[in-house]
């Protein structure tokens, strides 16, 4: 990793109709570097990447790319964005999309037919330049999708959950994409929902809950920062649990989730602890459906510092 | 059940605001419009502005116009009747447009109490043919005004034709009046002309284009040109929106040129596929009907690339001041046929009451159909024009920056 920042980001606010939609957000990112910003709906990633892009004003904080301001023209050249949805017109083929796209992202009219050449090989599609992107698979939509975005060779691409919507084999292909491009230098930093994806792609993950940064590192340094040599406990319920029962869930050191009868804790000294555990969340009035314990991941990152479980 | 879904339908209609305008208050206000445009034009609320010079300025003529302005339908046109006021300048004014007509109590024609002959009619009317029926209608209030203000001419034509036509009184003349009755009767039943008609006193001159068909259709390809280039500029900005949709705005947005090209791009477009809708609609004008494109190319081409610019400018101005999208597919319709209806789109102006024509003046239409008429009715050449042309052109491209403004709230969260 570069030791240069490609983004610096400074207690970034934004307020939104009287609704904090960032709250003094740092963030930096490095070229050569798959940075995933991860969080629940509602956590700011999107209003963070469209600041990012120029596309939403802060209210206080800065950002700066390669030391500009992102909504500076010489800078815009530096940004590629890559929107959530399929930003290319159907009806039109491959080819012409990405000579458009490539005008306007600042190609001059020679340099944009060897970028679009390139950017055909490199997704896959060079045999399918002259196609309808509307008749192109849903992968293949994807990659030209990112492919636009990348055309004049940015320093850092945006990408709004770039792969939403897809099947597993597409998703697959289009993460090859991704590694390809970071690989080349790039700096890339996505949005998504999809923990799996975060780990299969992230150099570093930002994990956001309401406007807010709650950690960014790598996901070993984080699981290690947040569990040490704990394991992580899923305490499922039987019911809602009384309000003594929470209080000594707490004291336990478990955290309630967005589930109500799905609690996460730690377990501290390893698996032979267990069985005490279990006897005295009974002795509590604890009616378990369900207690697991596992290696802790991303997944237990995540819990942790959203108190979210992903996809509930 | 058939109830319940009457109910789920009305519940419906009357939370749509735009449904709901398009049902109750887009009908009321073409009604009212054309209620008002029809009422006028089929009554006697209709207003003639009349170019009138009096050369001769005997106690007649002073008497006939006194009588004919004293109606309420008759308005002379400022500077009418001054000394300076002169036929040229009348024939002026209604070849521009100014006045509905020309009325000239001719010097050079016999007087309004001449008898007989009428070689040359001592009253000319300067007419416009693409408004033929206006000097139709005050060549009515001229017979009128002549019969009340004049009665002793009136009356002595009568007698002048009763001593022409017939002798005295006397039993055997009686006879005679009878007998020159049932000549007249015949006479007026073969065709042959027979007594005196008031027409007799009048001469038309046309002041204005080829003839009144070429004229209408030159009119109304401009009215149709301008309100189809109005439309389709419209649906055609609502292309920005299907980008903003897809996504497409937002990359293009991102980049070096920012929402500006997305919007001057698109500008440009509806300029270039107005300017083919109005050189098609015109060039069917001149190859189907013979209308004088070729010869006004100049002055044709300022006027239709003017308004190209103009109606592209308004076209994304009218989209991209909506909240939404389903705002910007009904609010410019109805901007549209409203502007095109008091604009004199779809009726021609002169129909129109006073205050209507002066509306229209608020809307791009008058200004488009007035500089074709320019160009079509009154031969204008191309610098006259000018000041037009480049009026339509900036309020195109003020319409252009207030999209600009507009349209950077489609990419800003």
């Amino acid at each position: 990793m570069a030791s240069e920042p490609l983004l610096v980001v400074r207690g970034a606010l934004r307020r939104f109709a009287q609704r904090t939609t960032l709250s003094s957000v740092d963030l930096t990112a490095y070229k050569g570097e798959l940075l995933v910003l991860l969080g629940p709906n509602g956590a700011g990633k999107s209003t963070l990447l469209h600041a990012l892009a120029g596309r939403v004003r802060l209210d206080a904080g800065s950002i700066r790319i390669g030391g500009i301001p992102p909504d500076d023209p010489a800078v815009r050249r530096r940004i590629g964005y890559v929107p959530q949805s399929i930003a290319l017109w159907g009806h039109l083929p491959v080819r012409t999309n990405l000579e458009i796209l490539g005008r306007l992202a600042g190609l001059d009219a020679r340099a944009v037919r060897p970028a679009v050449a390139e950017a055909l090989a490199w997704s896959g599609l060079a045999d399918r330049e002259s196609e309808a992107v509307a008749s192109l698979s849903g992968g293949m939509q994807r990659r030209i999708n990112i492919a636009a975005g990348t055309l004049h060779r940015p320093d850092l691409l945006l990408l709004d959950e770039p792969t939403v919507g897809l099947d597993p084999v597409a998703r697959q292909s289009v993460h090859r994409v991704l590694r390809g491009l970071r690989d080349r230098g790039m700096g890339l930093i996505l949005t998504t929902h999809d923990l799996v994806e975060a780990e299969a792609l992230a150099d570093r993950v930002a994990i956001m809950a309401a406007g807010v940064v709650r950690a960014t590192d790598s996901i070993p340094i984080l699981v290690g920062r947040l569990f040490g040599s704990d394991q992580e406990v899923l305490l499922m319920l039987a019911a809602e649990p009384a309000p003594d029962l929470r209080d000594f869930l707490r004291a336990s050191l478990f955290s309630p989730t967005n589930q109500e009868r799905l609690w996460v804790g730690r377990l501290r000294g390893g698996l032979e602890e267990l069985p005490g555990l279990r006897a005295a969340l009974i002795h509590a009035g604890a009616d378990i459906d369900e207690l697991r314990v596992r290696q802790p991941g991303l997944h237990g990152v995540f819990v942790e510092l959203t108190g979210q479980v992903p996809g509930a | 059940m058939t109830l319940s879904m009457l109910r789920a339908a009305l519940l419906l209609l009357f939370r749509d605001r735009g449904a709901l305008m398009m049902v109750l208050v887009v009908p009321i206000v073409f009604f009212l419009i054309f209620a008002e445009i029809f009422a006028t034009a089929a009554g006697d609320q209709m207003q003639l502005h009349v170019a009138i010079v009096d050369e001769v300025r005997s106690d007649d003529s002073r008497q006939l116009l006194e009588a004919l302005t004293a109606e309420p339908a008759i308005r002379p046109v400022p500077g009418s009747l001054t000394a300076e006021f002169d036929r040229e300048s009348a024939r002026d004014l209604v070849r521009r447009g100014t006045a509905d007509v020309g009325l000239i109590v001719r010097a050079d024609g016999e007087t309004l109490a001449t008898a007989a002959g009428l070689a040359a009619p001592p009253l000319l009317l300067l007419v416009d043919p693409s408004r033929s029926v206006i000097a139709t209608v005050l060549a009515g209030q001229l017979e009128r005004a002549y019969f009340s203000a004049l009665p002793d001419l009136a009356i002595g034509r009568v007698a002048d034709l009763i001593g022409t036509e017939f002798t005295g009184f006397t039993d055997a003349q009686r006879a005679e009046i009878d007998a020159g009755l049932l000549d007249l009767r015949a006479a007026a039943a073969s065709g042959k002309s027979g007594g005196w008609s008031f027409d007799e006193l009048l001469e038309r001159e046309n002041v204005a284009g080829q003839n009144a068909a070429l004229n209408n259709v030159a009119y109304y390809a401009g009215a149709v040109a301008f309100m189809f280039l109005l439309f389709a500029a419209a649906q055609g900005a609502l292309g920005i929106l299907d980008d903003q949709e897809a996504g497409i705005l937002d990359r293009i947005a991102t980049g070096p040129g920012g929402i500006y090209v997305v919007i001057n791009g698109r500008f440009l477009f509806l300029t270039l596929q107005g300017f083919t809708q109005a050189s098609v609609i015109f060039g069917i004008a001149w190859l189907v009907y013979g209308v004088d494109v070729p010869g006004n190319f100049w002055p044709w081409l300022m006027i239709s690339a003017a308004s190209a610019v103009l109606a592209a400018g308004v076209g994304l101005l009218l989209v991209t001041g909506c909240q939404t999208r389903a705002q910007a597919q009904l609010l410019p319709t109805v901007v549209i046929l409203i502007m095109s209806a008091i604009g004199g789109s779809m009726v021609p102006r002169f129909f129109m009451p006073q205050w209507l024509q002066q509306l229209g003046w608020i809307t791009p239409n008058t200004w488009v159909l007035e500089a074709y008429s320019g160009v079509f009715w009154r031969s204008e050449p191309a610098q006259q024009l000018l000041p037009v042309c480049l009026g339509l052109l900036g309020v195109g491209i003020a319409a252009l920056g207030l999209a600009h403004w507009f349209g950077k709230r489609l990419v800003q969260d």
